[in-house]
């Protein structure tokens, strides 16, 4: 009943990725399609580093949802992005564990060495800093997230050449690790990242 | 069950909440989130208590106190929020000990640390939750030494509400509402934590029902922007009366003052609109404070008008009218006007001695059914067809259906009212669709809701419902014209048949037709439907019941102004919009009308009186489901203007003769007699009644063949007055011309574009808006008291573009 | 009970007690123990296959016998909580996963996901098949990306295998599961907001009741555990309930993953019969405290602290010894305090977690834990605190207790009451002196 306008048109997201859209709605059942609404963050996030707003708008109609609904559910969580972040997304965790283990340290070094606080992205989109909480990694005290992947036990030393690794765009192995009583055995052969 | 509140013993249904069971017992706690009609969430943590049951022994006895030997009253470990607490056979409420009045204490200070000291320049000062139960269970003073949350402060969420996101104390009310009663959710918490705020992406929130939330917002942060900074809650008069804007007869309370009325605001009437309104209602009184609103009678001079004292004019008027054979002279009301002013009208042709009487719109048929359903059974239906588009022609049915949806009957009320928490409703509760049916000609907003949408073609409303009949006698019917298979048309009228409570909904679009509403009404009876009919406007029931109505069908309203009637009197009407028409007035030998402007219409009148709005009478109107409810005057200035019982007042006065229906009073001495009982003792509520059923006479109009394929379609807003209303126009945009995407992109029209096109010969100013809710060829347009719901001819080939839309960036 | 006890074997409550052999965590750490055919080769589902074959009644009686606990940090006996479950009638059941592993100092559960999956489907099958639930949902926490792509692939594999599907393991039962992925918010490990994410809404926690039993995920019957709580039960129906019993103290039975953080040798994941000792976990299996120590968090942050003391750390770890002491076992992850930390500068650290992590729907938490309570730590941090500002604070703590609408604001206040219990003198001191009795240290391994 309002006078609404258009919006620009934008391709839409899902339009050459019909499969993928169908494969993530039938993951649930019928009832239950709007909690394909989380995945289909994910699945723009991942492409884009960032949902923007047309996007929230194509996810709401997909799922016969108002936009309204979609951002509601979106900025509830701390990793759906409004704005887009930096190729090499650094997260650390600054919770108890790892602040013992000199994670706010950690944290001032990387702001100084890239220049950035807490929640920036440089100019040229290659770093984003922010801080995050507990990552469940404290027995591997402090951890560095870059994307989607953990590097855990980020000494100094580590952590100089894990930056000047994605300086030159190349993302090591993780360095996963197990400590405890499972720390003897060979690390990880596989990786996390996609 | 038994329930002990502070040491008061009483006994209460199961299910009843520990909050009203404070209530119930006299009590106070205080509250913020609970709304009645709303989902209990314990959100605000305000109205903690101290609470205890008994237990039982695994062999089902009370586990006994060792000294009193009673049962022993197990306490919960932590205080519990009385909003969301059921109560139990033998519970403890204490809502008076330290321990909770601490509580209490804290919760107002945590609800205070991050809202703004503003109160002094905050609409909601003095009528505030936040600041009664502050200043009530508070201890005055706050330990918070920080700056408090600074959030956007004017932030228009829509041209007719205003969000002071620093006001705001996170009740959730205002998002629950937009899912709950309206299931439209355009509002919602953005992040989250202390940073959560009020939003929506949703340009102008798009909903017919938005203005409830600033009546239940129980700080300031969501403002009727219409009314803001115009006034002190104390300084308001408040008028608790009926809307006369549609049919619905929905509780309204009109805040006025200084003479003038500053906002409408939503009245309780559990019955009929619980405590919602539309937005048409709340915000479409603005025309009443117009600055051209004829304050005093004008008599033709010449080319112009002289004003006049009224008895001067009623004097002219007497003298005219005196030259006149009676029958030669006609009368016509507008639908909304009172049974008061009915009897007046009525008085007056009386006297004249004219059958020439007849109140507009009206579709014909009579507006009482054969077997009528009321409001709350609409509320409480198991089966639901609907024929038309009722979100917009009266939108609080639109409500109630949702309400049937839910399945959850209407509360048991308390000496305190309306329960403060019902622990029946739910959050996000599961809509059962199929009980809903819908028959439209265009994409209806109730669709969404519906288990079955049919969309028949554009008067197709007629085949649809005999096709359907045939189907319930198991007779062949045409799959195309039901518009589904056939063994879906079979379930649909099992469901019905086996439905405790079917009930059908007819609205205009089938009222507009004469063979509609039969093939109506026998459907009805096939299945055993009963039915609720849409009348047109307000009092269309009372003005057919207190027989405001033509000796004869030539003699209706069309037939005064096609020239049987040289001499006529109009109240609250316009037919002049047409040119043939005023083209036909022009000749008329005297033309007296009663309005609140200079409508094209008075413009050719040789005597204009000055009419009321349905703010400024005192009468009473009969709502569509046969409800006597009380219409009050608020105290406003209107000048020298009267409603239609002055207008007899003065004309009897001028005649020598005392009219019956002279004053309201007067008026209610006729219909004590006729009704059995004394509308001046109606309560607020109303009072619903056994209508009797009079074989209407059907108007010409509607015996008429339909001639075009287009709409013209009730509106929520009234058209006739959008232009005067300056925000809901803001909010609305102006009448509109709607149109199928590909029809609109062929005559290179877009949204927003305004042009003027020919709705059955009559030139019409109208915005343009494309919606794919439209079929292709048909055209959109709203209906007025001249030209109600019904077919229309869109000459949309003559169509003039008077200005185009904007380029949007 | 007693004399019973007293003539049966002593109870399992060491690790070095011979009779104490991993089960959990056997295999975590080992290369390629999270693929199929590995986990096959170590016995894998054969416990489901066994479940399958018995009565769903029964199963649920052997996890009730077996003494279980939920792992999560509630500590609600698993059996019972099955036995909640409605009748069967029709409609579609659920058995979730809550592997949202948030709490800080716990990290038990993602190296169970990362190389242990099958592990978890095994359990989630085996609790499918006995509450008669034929979808089973895994809520994942968002970072544990690495975790979800194992999870996923030990699906696909499942699948193939006939593990999952319909009529599983030559069965007639049909289960099947859907791996759902979080997105970084601590509220989702509370059961009701974990429902609320997992169907697409803003993840405010539900009221109780109606239990999750009565209407869980999309208001249907659905039962939730933990990650921890599905693969105890893998053994327990391997072994038995007399074998899982055997293991603890009265209150508390079986193996029990902990995990020990800060600064100590060997930080880690460690199983142990429940009923060991703090002295047994940090001294002897994490090799002790790499500095001194003044405190122990016993079970995640939001578990009031116990000052480091030989007392101390004799205690056994478990459910009603933690209760004694005013605190709890929650998720079992140790947090050691070293005393060169400022309290108040660490429970500063753990309320910014609680203020970042709370939903924001009801008014002690939003505006005391996430609003107020933090700015008050910052005013003290800055030396302008003063003695009636921690009268305050006390105050605050105190009606942030009980008054809220779920735990997590007794998460946040509770620790931070044990901090003022156990420490004033430090609070005392930084108001006092206006600088921390430990400054902030810049230490971070080169
Ligand atoms: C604020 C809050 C956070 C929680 N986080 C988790 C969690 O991350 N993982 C978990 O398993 N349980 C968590 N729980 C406990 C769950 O609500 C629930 O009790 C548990 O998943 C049940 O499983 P269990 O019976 O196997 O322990 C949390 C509870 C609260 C109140
Ligand atoms: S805006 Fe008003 S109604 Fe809405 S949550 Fe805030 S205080 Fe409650
Ligand atoms: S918690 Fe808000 S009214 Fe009960």
């Amino acid at each position: 009943m309002s006078s609404r306008q258009p919006l620009p048109t934008v391709t839409p997201f899902f339009a050459d990725k019909q499969e993928r859209l169908s494969e993530i709605l039938a993951r649930y059942p019928e009832y239950g399609r709007r909690s394909a609404l989380m995945p289909l963050l994910w699945e723009v996030q991942r492409a884009e580093r960032h949902v923007s707003e047309a996007r929230v708008e194509e996810i709401a109609e997909i799922l016969g949802l108002h936009a309204t609904e979609v951002k509601g559910v979106m900025s509830f969580y701390g990793t759906y992005h409004e704005h887009p972040v930096g190729r090499y997304h650094l997260q650390v965790c600054r919770t108890l564990s790892c602040s013992l283990a000199g994670a706010d340290t950690l944290a001032d070094f990387l702001e100084d060495e890239l220049d950035l606080v807490n929640g920036e992205t440089d100019p040229e989109g290659r770093f984003s800093l922010q801080y995050v909480e507990c990552l469940g990694s404290c027995g591997t005290a402090p951890v560095l997230q870059v994307n989607d992947t953990y590097f855990e036990r980020v000494s100094r030393s580590r952590c100089r050449a894990l930056l000047d690794a994605m300086r030159r765009d190349t993302l090591p192995e993780p360095t996963l690790e197990r400590g405890g009583d499972n720390e003897p055995n060979a690390p990880d052969q596989e990786g996390g990242a996609a | 069950m038994k329930v002990t509140v502070n040491g008061t013993v009483l006994e209460l249904d199961p299910g009843t909440s520990a909050i009203d069971a404070v209530f119930a017992a006299g009590f106070d706690v205080p509250y913020f989130c609970s709304q009645p009609y709303m989902s209990p969430i314990g959100a605000c943590r305000m109205c903690l208590a101290r609470i205890g049951a008994p237990r039982k022994e695994r062999d089902g006895s009370w586990i006994l106190d060792e000294s009193s030997g009673e049962p022993k009253v197990f306490y919960f470990p932590a205080m519990m929020a009385t909003c969301t607490t059921a109560i139990m056979e033998g519970m403890v409420i204490d809502t008076l000990s330290k321990d909770v009045k601490d509580a209490q204490n804290a919760m107002v200070e945590f609800t205070l640390i991050n809202h703004p000291l503003d109160c002094p320049v905050c609409d909601k000062g003095g009528a505030c939750e936040l600041q009664d139960r502050a200043y009530e269970y508070g201890t005055g003073r706050s330990r918070f030494v920080f700056d408090k949350r600074h959030q956007e402060k004017h932030h228009p969420l829509s041209a007719l509400i205003t969000l002071d996101r620093e006001r705001c104390i996170h009740c959730k009310r205002c998002v629950r509402y937009f899912e709950e009663v309206p299931g439209d959710e355009v509002l919602d918490f953005i992040e989250r934590g202390g940073h959560t705020y009020i939003g929506t992406l949703e340009d102008g929130l798009p909903s017919n029902f938005t203005g409830n939330i600033t009546d239940i917002c129980p700080v300031g942060a969501l403002l009727d922007a219409t009314s803001r900074f115009r006034g002190r809650n104390w300084e308001y008069d408040h008028t608790f009366t009926t809307s006369l804007d549609d049919a619905s007869g929905s509780a309204i309370v009109v805040d006025a003052r200084t003479g003038r009325i500053e906002r409408i605001k939503s009245g309780l009437n559990p019955e009929v609109n619980k405590s919602w309104i539309d937005d048409g209602i709340r915000f479409g009184h603005e025309y009443a404070d117009d600055p051209e609103r004829l304050k005093r009678p004008l008599l033709r001079r010449g080319e112009g008008f002289e004003e006049v004292s009224w008895e001067e004019a009623a004097a002219f008027v007497a003298e005219r009218l005196a030259g006149f054979s009676g029958k030669d002279v006609g009368v016509a009301i507008r639908a909304d006007a009172t049974l008061e002013e009915g009897v007046a009208a009525r008085a007056l042709a009386q006297h004249v001695g004219t059958g020439q009487l007849d109140h507009a719109p009206r579709h014909g048929p009579s507006l009482v059914p054969l077997h009528g359903a009321t409001v709350l059974d609409v509320a409480t239906a198991d089966a639901l067809l609907v024929l038309g588009d009722v979100t917009e022609e009266l939108p609080a049915l639109d409500l109630r259906i949702k309400d049937a949806l839910k399945g959850v009957s209407p509360p048991e009320l308390f000496a305190h009212g309306v329960p403060i928490a019902d622990l029946r409703l739910k959050e996000r509760m599961p809509r059962a669709s199929e009980r809903l049916a819908v028959v439209a000609p265009y994409r209806v907003d109730l669709m969404k809701y519906a288990g079955a949408a049919v969309q028949v073609p554009v008067a197709g409303e007629a085949a649809w419902l005999q096709a359907m009949a045939a189907v319930a006698h198991a007779q062949p019917a045409d799959e195309a014209v039901l518009g589904m298979p056939r063994a879906e048309a079979e379930s649909l009228v099992r469901a019905w048949r086996e439905a405790q409570k079917p009930i059908m909904i007819v609205g205009g679009f089938v009222l507009a037709s004469e063979a509609a509403t039969e093939a109506a009404a026998s459907l009805a009876k096939a299945v055993g439907f009963r039915q609720v009919l849409v009348p047109p406007m307000a009092n269309g029931v009372g003005l057919e019941i207190t027989q405001v109505l033509p000796s004869h069908a030539r003699y209706d309203y069309q037939g005064m102004l096609g020239g049987s009637a040289k001499a006529l009197v109009l109240s609250n009407l316009n037919p002049a919009v047409d040119p043939a028409v005023a083209e036909r007035l022009r000749s008329c030998e005297l033309l007296v009308v009663h309005d609140l402007f200079l409508t094209e219409t008075a413009r050719l009148a040789h005597v204009v009186l000055p009419g009321t709005s349905g703010y400024e009478k005192d009468g009473t109107m009969v709502s569509l489901e046969g409800r006597f409810l009380p219409v009050r005057a608020a105290p406003v200035d209107a000048g020298e203007a009267r409603d239609l019982t002055g207008v007899v007042k003065a004309l009897g006065e001028a005649f020598g003769q005392r009219l019956e229906g002279r004053s309201v009073r007067s008026a209610r001495r006729v219909l004590r007699k006729e009704l059995g009982f004394d509308p001046t003792e109606l309560h607020r509520l109303g009072l619903l009644r056994e209508l009797p059923r009079r074989r209407a006479i059907v108007s010409l109009n509607v015996r008429e063949t339909v001639v075009g394929d287009s709409l013209r379609v009730p509106s929520l807003a009234r058209p006739e007055y959008l232009g005067r209303n300056a925000h809901l126009r803001a909010a609305l945009g102006g009448p509109a011309l709607r149109l199928h995407p590909e029809d609109a992109a062929a005559r290179g029209l877009r949204t927003g574009d305004e042009v003027v096109v020919p709705v059955d010969g009559v030139p019409r100013r109208l915005e343009v808006r494309v919606s794919d809710a439209v079929p292709r060829g048909v055209s959109l347009v709203p209906a007025t008291p001249e030209a109600p719901a019904g077919p229309a001819a869109v000459a949309l080939d003559d169509l003039v573009h008077e200005r185009r839309a904007l380029e949007v960036a | 009970m007693s004399d019973t006890a007293s003539s049966a074997p002593k109870p399992i409550t060491s690790r070095f007690d011979p009779r104490f052999e991993p089960t959990l965590y056997a295999h975590v750490g080992v290369p390629g123990s999270h693929t199929l055919s590995y986990y096959r080769s170590h016995g894998g589902y054969e416990a489901a296959s066994k479940a399958l074959g018995l009565e769903p009644k029964a199963v649920v009686d052997e996890v009730k016998a077996s003494g279980l606990r939920g792992r999560g940090g509630a500590g609600f006996p698993t059996g019972v909580k099955w036995s909640f479950m409605p009748p069967v009638d029709g409609r579609q059941r659920f058995i979730v996963c809550n592997a949202d592993e948030s709490e800080p100092g716990s990290f038990k559960d993602r190296y169970l996901l990362e190389d242990d999956p099958h592990q978890l489907i095994e359990g989630m099958l085996i609790a499918g098949w006995a509450i008669q639930a034929t979808i089973g949902v895994v809520y994942v926490r968002g970072e544990y990306y690495h975790a979800y792509g194992r999870l996923a692939a030990a699906i696909d594999e499942a699948r193939a295998a006939g593990i999952l599907g319909r009529g599983v393991l030559g069965s007639e039962f049909d289960f099947d599961l859907i791996l759902h992925r979080g997105a970084g918010a601590y509220i989702c490990g509370e059961e009701t907001a974990l429902m609320n994410s997992f169907e697409g809404l803003r993840a405010n926690p539900r009221l109780k009741p109606p239990f999750p039993a009565q209407a869980g995920v999309y208001g249907l019957p659905s039962t939730i555990n933990n990650v921890e709580s599905f693969c105890a039960a893998v053994h327990i129906v391997a072994r038995g309930a007399a074998w899982h019993a055997a293991m603890g103290t009265d209150d508390s039975k079986g193996m029990k993953l902990y995990q020990v953080s800060g600064p100590v040798a060997r930080p880690g994941v460690y199983e142990v019969p429940m009923g060991a000792t703090f002295r047994e976990l940090i001294m002897e299996l994490a090799g002790g405290p790499s500095e001194p120590a003044k405190a122990i968090i016993p079970g995640g942050s939001s578990t009031p602290l116990l000052p480091w003391s030989d007392a101390t750390l004799d205690l056994p770890m478990d459910y009603g010894t933690m209760a004694k002491h005013r605190s709890m076992l929650g998720t079992g992850g140790v947090i050691v305090i070293p005393e060169r930390k400022c309290i108040v500068d660490a429970y500063y650290n753990v309320v910014r977690f609680y203020a970042h992590e709370s939903c924001g729907k009801c008014t002690p938490c939003r505006e005391g834990s996430a609003t107020w309570l933090p700015k008050m730590y910052q005013k003290l941090l800055a030396g302008q605190g003063t003695h009636e500002d921690l009268a305050l604070m006390e105050d605050m703590v105190k009606h942030m207790r009980g008054t809220a609408f779920c735990p997590l604001a007794d998460a946040c206040a509770m620790p931070v009451q044990a901090s003022f219990e156990h420490f004033r003198h430090e609070y005392e001191h930084l108001v006092d002196q206006g600088e921390s009795l430990y400054p902030r240290r810049r230490e971070w391994a080169a």
